[in-house]
């Protein structure tokens, strides 16, 4: 059984590690989370094992866990974020990148998902939480509103600041990729 | 801000956060997990989750609450009807009498307060409440602003 469970943990481990660390944006903390999901799969790993839905039920039970622990020790985050109404967000020091020109060559060879995934990793938690819940969890905006007790107007102007602060991250490249001259 | 625009970039970034490979977990994760459930496995079975206990000892133990719920309710139903009962109930009577007394006496400071408001000049009363409000303002402000420097981003 041991070693199954390590063969099992060995398929999914990326995945519940990638859900966690999106969300909280902190390697520790996601590996403490992973570790807690890898102990709740063990307790029913008789049922999980053969299971086609076990890394459906391994991803929604590492989204619950980000979550909660996000509201356990950062419940000060949406308050703060909805006094700061957004000024917190571009007050937020931006990530040091090159210069267009530069990046735009430096982006042609190096890895580009790379960056995304530092950008990303770089938003404050009100924009990065419901943009990964939308974008890569696959979640509706009503879904996310609930799960996250915030209304829905708040979390629809969240993700968009996130795209915007994420375009101006990525630099020209999204810019032209999308035909876009906006610089808003 | 067009909605042609708020699409495309919609669309885009979609496009980035899907194409985004999985994160490789550290490689000690495995270790950790395996550690902690050899860790699990040395408790003792009644330091485990009730779930995880022997079918056995599930059963003991459900037999054994359940009696005690039966022993808790013909207890009650036994004490009802003894003369303690009877003596219990009338000192709890007492106790609440004078309860009674203190809320009465609340309920006349109460008026007084309210007496003495009303004779004081709307203008000093309504001053003393915009004071009250701009105390409250101003530290929430400051423990705004606080909470603000100290998680600030460095």
């Amino acid at each position: 059984m041991t070693e199954q469970f390590e063969t099992f943990m060995r398929n999914y481990q990326n995945m519940v590690y990638s859900t966690a660390l999106r969300l909280v944006a902190n390697s520790a903390e996601a590996e403490d989370i992973t570790q807690e999901v890898f102990l709740k799969a063990y307790e029913r790993f008789a049922e999980l094992k053969d299971s086609p839905t076990a890394g459906g039920w391994l991803r929604t039970v590492a989204r619950n866990m980000s979550l909660n622990h996000l509201s356990r020790y950062r419940a000060r985050w949406s308050f703060f974020s909805e006094l700061t109404s957004g000024s917190q967000e571009e007050d937020a020091p931006e990530i040091e990148f090159s210069a267009p020109p530069q990046l735009d060559e430096e982006l042609a060879h190096a890895d580009h998902k790379l960056l995304v995934e530092e950008a990303l990793q770089k938003l404050p938690p009100a924009q990065r939480v419901p943009l990964v819940l939308y974008h890569i969890e696959g979640l509706k905006y009503e879904e996310i509103a609930g799960r996250l007790k915030v209304s829905l107007g708040k979390v629809k102007t969240d993700i968009f600041r996130a795209r915007e602060a994420l375009r101006k991250k990525l630099g020209a490249r999204l810019g032209e990729e999308m035909g876009l001259e906006h610089n808003a | 801000m067009s909605l042609d625009y708020d699409k495309k970039l919609e669309v885009e970034i979609d496009r980035e956060l899907k194409a985004l490979p999985e994160i490789a977990a550290p490689a000690t994760l495995i270790a950790r997990v395996m550690a902690s459930i050899e860790l699990r496995k040395a408790l003792p079975w009644f330091r485990r989750a009730w779930h995880t206990w022997p079918t056995s000892l599930q059963g003991l133990f459900l037999i054994a609450m359940l009696t005690l719920f039966a022993g808790i309710c013909f207890g009650g139903w036994e004490a009802t009807h003894t003369a303690t009962f009877g003596l219990a109930v009338h000192k709890l009577g007492g106790w609440f009498s004078s309860l009674n007394a203190i809320v009465t006496a609340l309920n006349a400071l109460a008026g007084v307060i309210v007496a003495m408001i009303k004779q004081i000049n709307s203008a000093v009363l309504i001053g003393v409440l915009c004071a009250a409000g701009l105390s409250y303002a101003l530290f929430l402000a400051l423990g705004t602003m606080y909470v603000r420097l100290a998680f600030a981003k460095r």
